[in-house]
């Protein structure tokens, strides 16, 4: 899987239109060999259409598209390469197993593709299966596994021949929660032993952030952000980043001659960068504390309080207002209860209103 | 599959080559001369005179008014039939532990093996006055069988399997998890059937019940062998009195097919709508048959009501063709010293006739089922990958034949293909009736094929093109497999109908050359009643035996995983 | 699949090898056509193939094929087939040097008589009805729902009697029947088999070789020759002018005519067009022939015999 060439796949100005409805509107992304490129975004952002493209599964209206170095689909110059020359792997949501053959038959299919021996194929099926764990099941049918299992072989399929780049269409969606975490690890050691280049399409941030090198937030058919996940989540380009992410509250906040508020109350917040006379404020949960101690504070009363593995999930409304905040705390509160909330105003983030 | 969007993953374009390719030659080809024929009325001696000339004739003949009206009535009472019979027995199969439910499936597969020319003889041999029932009872229905409603009734019993079949799997799937929920929200089994199950199962009922309208108004043999004693005439026994008796007159026959087809069109177009509407979650989920209720005292009540069913669709019209067949001579009725395997002996004695005619059958039926069943698949596979103009043509070609009465495939086969200017043709060969029954039973395999592809995956054919497989590779070892159970079931019920069609068969069947209809044909014409009816329950022996052998194998050898065959 | 294959290759074949030989088209019955062509083939060393249908269909395969013909002889069981394949000069003029003793209202330029068909009372021995004698005997009170009928637009043989009741004014019997409960059964095979399982007691206008045939076969029926007279329907053979194969086609002719072809036709109960060929069964001389002349056209006779039967 290592590439002699550094990029493994290059987006340039990819547009798509479902008739009138513009899907994608300009992509532009790139991902060095070896990395991962997470995509996220809500349902209908295009996320899932962008790697469609990627796979040959669908043709761009204009752009360019090079995986490994090698133009596949460029529509000025008539090049459309189908997806069986694009030389891909890929994970579907729906495992997308075929169930008239056994395990090691679905695994061996790409191998056989490219007209490799007997010998060769047998070896490296076993070979994959056995780094996902599945050795002993190659003669199964695919509809005698486990859920997860299922998607263990879809992932054997897909890493089989070595393709210089894996595609993973919301690979886990399909599996419950505690089996979805357990996954992302696994398949994180994974990609990170095979030093698989991979694009991961998700809706689920944890998932993304977990898993990807780069994150490309997407919205509308556009890009929000792409960044490495430490700088998504102290630096979000936008208010739908950070919404996105739950990053923490939002707070609509104007400048009222000698400082800033929360819009249309008497709440005072600290200066922010800001030139204009309105702004979206961002005051990341990671950057809150219950209690006095912090440079800045404001009230808040508990509307909700439920326990946790990881601590109290508190709701709190900022008093004199009906903005919400969501925090987990170590310490318990009563429903009812007005507490202090403390912040460093340095972490706070100013969006453009 | 359904989607048509630009995509990178067209499907393969050998595979829309042979699709376009084949139904041309085998659809397009017969009806453009049909329609021609109906215009042109001399364009059998390759002349283009007089165009319109009778197509306006026929069209305005007052009978035309009357075949019509009958088609359209016998159309409906048979329907109307065939929802009797099949509704109880549906809901009693797909929601009960009915006792031998297997064995009654099987047995009620057998209607579709018995060519309905012959049921309706045995039928009448039964009832009219002196017959089988009167010989055995002392009392005949003579009045029922030889009036309108009869005719439906018997047309309904040959039919209603076909929505039986649709309905319990449908009855099964949808009663299992939907009533269940109904009734713990506070409904009776009764009411949750009639408020939940029954609505979900509407769009199955109507789509099936529409296949039998569709089926009942291009049937030949009930209503020739029963209609014509009340001067009860349909289109298509307007049709073949056209051609069959003399004068000739084909482009009247031409005119009036073109009157059928529509109609059939009609019912086809509705039950498309119906089944694009039709939610295949519901209806594609596994049976679950765990969920059924004991039956516990209505067991006997119900095992009689599906054995008396069951007798009267399959048991009686096969007694009845034993009896003839058995019998020495006809008017010696059934006494001991009349019974005798003498019409079996000359039947399948050495070098027969008989025995050349099975085989020939045979062959082309499997030949048929075959091909059709390839040509089905690749088409299905075409249309559902097609997009736009293309797809629609494509699609309307393939259920073209379903409306056309097979004596009007014949004439159009010959018409097109026995044209002086053509270096080769199969004309005069058995491949002529390859072809014929392909035209006439292409739809079955794709309509079967279009409903097995609409429950794939997208993603199953994705994920074989994202591996390196090419369109038409992924077809051969990811699609192909996976329609091929329901595939089957449709390549048996063409085997069966290939390997006894008599009404093109007697037109174009090659000079010189036998097949089972065309022979018992004979023997009815020679006044060997006996020998055709020996021919015949040989013949519907075969067809039921040979495919439930392959299914057996089939599933032996899948270990029960293929699905679809049950 | 390889047998398959095989037979159809055969069957290829087979049917590619019979542009050479003689193909002819038959109207019934089958056993009668098989044989002849058997004979023929023994004789004469010249290979013949059949296609053997009804008339109707036989004529419909020719109409359908008229732009490139197959068929080289055709034998039908209607007379006036070749009446009108003769007036569109389809057909080729041959007088065969067997046809001499062949009576001249059985042969024309074109076409010559292979054997002649009567028209009879079909009716059941067992039936516990009295034996008709006359056609008017089936509208009496005895066969009171017990007579069936085939539709004369779909038996030739029916039409000619028909025809021949109009033309003499003898429809009041036909009236008399519909009155009497009498029903329509399609064509002769579909009228006779009621009669044999008793389910009625005669056919009127039945078809006396195929009676005779189920008679010989050990059924319960009997052809009875009406005295107040009946009509006959010969049977066509011709050759197509179209015909590549035209001696051979003539000597298939001559053939049927033959002695031993006309032994053939006596043998399916036929009787055979030749006056020389002594047969057991009544010929055409000792029958009361009922004449059609002055009869309408086939519309209105057919209009007539509807009128009465709806």
């Amino acid at each position: 899987m290592t590439n002699s060439s550094q990029t493994a796949l290059s987006i340039h100005s990819i547009s798509m239109s479902y008739g009138a409805n513009k899907v994608l509107d300009g992509i532009d992304v790139s991902l060095e060999a070896g990395k991962v490129l997470g995509l996220l975004g809500p349902s209908g952002c295009g996320k899932t259409t962008l790697l469609r493209l990627v796979s040959g599964l669908l043709l761009p209206d204009e752009g360019i598209i090079e995986i490994a170095g090698r133009a596949v689909a460029a529509p000025a110059k008539g090049i459309a390469l189908p997806p069986e020359q694009r030389g891909l792997g890929m994970v579907f949501q729906d495992y997308a197993l075929w169930p008239h053959m056994s395990v090691a038959k679905n695994v061996a299919f790409p191998l056989e593709m490219q007209r490799r021996s007997g010998a060769e194929c047998r070896d490296r099926v076993a070979k994959a299966l056995d780094r996902v764990g599945l050795g002993a099941m190659a003669e199964r049918r695919p509809s005698d596994l486990s859920g997860g299992q299922q998607q263990r072989v879809a992932i054997a399929r897909a890493i089989v021949a070595e393709p210089p780049l894996v595609l993973f269409d919301e690979p886990l969606s399909n599996l419950d929660r505690e089996l979805r975490e357990c996954m992302v690890e696994e398949l994180s050691d994974l990609v990170a032993d095979l030093n698989l280049s991979a694009v991961y399409v998700t809706h689920d941030h944890g998932e993304a952030l977990t898993l990807a090198d780069h994150v490309a937030v997407m919205r509308g058919g556009k890009i929000e952000q792409l960044a490495c996940p430490d700088e998504l989540v102290s630096n979000p380009a936008t208010v739908a980043v950070a919404d996105f992410l739950r990053l923490g509250c939002l707070l609509p906040a104007d400048r009222n001659g000698d400082g800033w508020q929360v819009e249309g109350t008497s709440v005072r917040l600290p200066d922010g960068p800001v030139a204009s006379a309105k702004s979206t404020l961002l005051l990341p949960e990671r950057a809150m504390r219950l209690g006095s101690e912090g440079p800045a504070q404001f009230k808040a009363r508990v509307l909700r309080a439920q326990t946790r593995s990881t601590g109290h999930a508190l709701t709190l409304g900022i008093e004199g207002t009906n903005h919400l905040i969501r925090l987990v705390s170590a310490q318990r509160a009563r429903i009812g209860d007005l507490i202090d909330i403390s912040y460093s105003p340095e972490e706070l983030r100013w969006f453009p209103a | 599959m359904a989607k048509a969007t630009t995509t990178g993953a067209e499907g393969s374009a050998l595979l829309r080559w042979i699709a376009t390719s084949g139904l041309l030659l085998v659809v397009a080809v017969p009806c453009l001369f049909i329609i021609i024929q109906a215009i042109f009325p001399d364009i059998g001696s390759g002349s283009l005179a007089a165009p319109f000339s009778l197509f306006f004739r026929t069209l305005s003949d007052p009978d035309l008014f009357g075949l019509a009206g009958n088609t359209l009535l016998l159309g409906v009472g048979t329907v109307f039939f065939a929802a009797l019979f099949a509704v109880p027995l549906a809901a009693l199969r797909a929601l009960f532990k009915v006792p031998g439910a297997i064995i009654w499936d099987a047995l009620l597969l057998i209607p579709f093996m018995i060519p309905p020319y012959i049921a309706a003889l045995g039928w009448i041999m039964t009832l009219q006055p002196h017959g089988y029932m009167e010989q055995v009872t002392g009392i005949n229905l003579a009045g029922l069988i030889f009036s309108v409603p009869g005719i439906m009734i018997i047309m309904g019993l040959n039919t209603f399997s076909v929505v039986y079949f649709v309905l319990s799997r449908t009855f099964e799937t949808i009663g299992a998890r939907y009533s269940d929920v109904g009734r713990v929200f506070g409904a009776g089994q009764w009411r949750s059937f009639w408020r939940i199950t029954f609505p979900l199962a509407m769009p199955g009922l109507a789509a099936s019940l529409l296949l039998v309208f569709a089926m009942s108004i291009e049937e030949y043999g009930t209503p020739a062998a029963l209609g014509r004693r009340i001067g009860f005439d349909v289109l298509v026994t307007g049709i073949e009195n056209r051609i069959s008796e003399w004068p000739i007159d084909l482009p009247g026959s031409a005119t009036l097919s073109l009157v059928l087809v529509g109609m059939a069109l009609v019912a086809f177009m509705i039950q498309r709508w119906l089944l694009t509407r039709r939610d295949y979650r519901i209806v594609s989920g596994k049976p679950q048959a765990s969920d059924k209720r004991a039956l516990g005292l209505w067991a006997v009540p119900v095992s009689l009501y599906f054995g008396f069913i069951t007798f009267l669709a399959t048991g009686l019209p096969i007694l009845a063709i034993l009896a003839t067949a058995l019998s020495r001579t006809i008017s010696g009725g059934l006494t001991a010293e009349n019974m005798g395997m003498d019409n079996f002996n000359e039947l399948l004695g050495k070098g027969s006739e008989g025995l050349v005619a099975l085989g020939n059958s045979l062959a082309l039926g499997v030949s048929t089922a075959l091909l059709a069943g390839l040509l089905g698949a690749i088409t299905a596979y075409s249309v559902v990958k097609g997009r736009g103009r293309f797809r629609l043509v494509l699609d309307a070609l393939s259920i073209t034949p379903n409306s056309l009465p097979g004596v009007v495939v014949a004439v159009g086969i010959i018409l097109a293909w026995n044209q002086p200017w053509l270096p080769i043709t199969p004309y005069n060969t058995p491949f002529i009736l390859l072809l014929a029954y392909i035209c006439i039973l292409l739809p079955q395999p794709v309509r079967y094929a279009t409903a097995s592809l609409h429950q794939l995956g997208d993603n199953l054919e994705s994920a074989a093109r994202v591996s390196g497989s090419g369109p038409l590779k992924a077809f051969i070892r990811i699609i192909f497999p996976l329609i091929l159970p329901s595939m089957v079931t449709s390549m048996i019920l063409v085997f069966a109908v290939a390997s006894r069609e008599l009404v093109a068969s007697l037109l174009v069947a090659p000079i010189g050359f036998q097949t089972i209809a065309v022979y018992i044909w004979t023997q009815f014409d020679q006044g060997s009643a006996g020998l055709g009816m020996a021919m015949a329950f040989c013949a519907i022996m075969i067809t039921t035996l040979i495919p439930l052998g392959l299914i057996g194998l089939l599933r032996w050898l899948s270990k029960g995983q293929v699905a679809g065959l049950n | 699949m390889r047998r398959l294959t095989l037979a159809l290759t055969l069957g290829l074949m087979a049917s590619t090898a019979a542009h050479a030989d003689v193909t002819v088209y038959s109207a019934g019955p089958g056993a009668l056509i098989k044989n002849l062509v058997k004979g023929f083939t023994a004789k004469t060393g010249i290979k013949a193939n059949v296609f053997q249908a009804t008339t109707g269909k036989v004529m419909a395969r020719l109409e359908a094929e008229s732009a490139n013909p197959v068929a080289d002889v055709v034998v039908s069981a209607s007379w006036g087939t070749a009446t009108s394949f003769a007036e569109k000069g389809l057909l080729l003029p041959y007088t065969s040097p067997n046809a001499e003793t062949v009576p001249d209202f059985l042969k024309t330029d074109t076409a010559v008589a292979q054997g002649v068909a009567g028209l009879v009372i079909g009716w059941n021995t067992k039936s516990g009805t009295p034996k008709p004698t006359d056609w008017s005997d089936l509208t009496k009170p005895e066969y009171k729902d017990l007579v069936t009928l085939p539709d004369p637009a779909a038996s030739g043989g029916t039409y000619t009697l028909v025809e021949a009741f109009t033309a003499n004014g003898m429809t009041d019997v036909l009236e008399g029947l519909k009155d009497n409960g009498a029903i329509v059964a399609g064509a002769n095979k579909a009228a006779l088999n009621p009669v044999l399982q008793g389910a009625k007691a005669a056919v009127f206008a039945g078809v006396d070789y195929i009676t005779m045939g189920a008679a010989a076969k050990g059924e319960s029926v009997e052809a009875i020759f009406p005295e107040s007279g009946t009509v006959v329907a010969p049977r066509p053979i011709m050759i197509l002018k179209s015909s590549q194969n035209q001696d051979d086609a003539k000597k298939f002719v001559d053939y049927v005519l033959s002695p031993e072809g006309q032994n053939e036709v006596a043998k399916v109960h036929l009787m055979p067009s030749r006056t020389d060929i002594k047969v057991d069964r009544p010929l055409i001389g000792d029958l009361k022939l009922l004449s059609t002349e002055g009869a309408p056209s086939r519309e209105e006779v057919l209009a007539g015999f509807k009128k009465i039967f709806n």
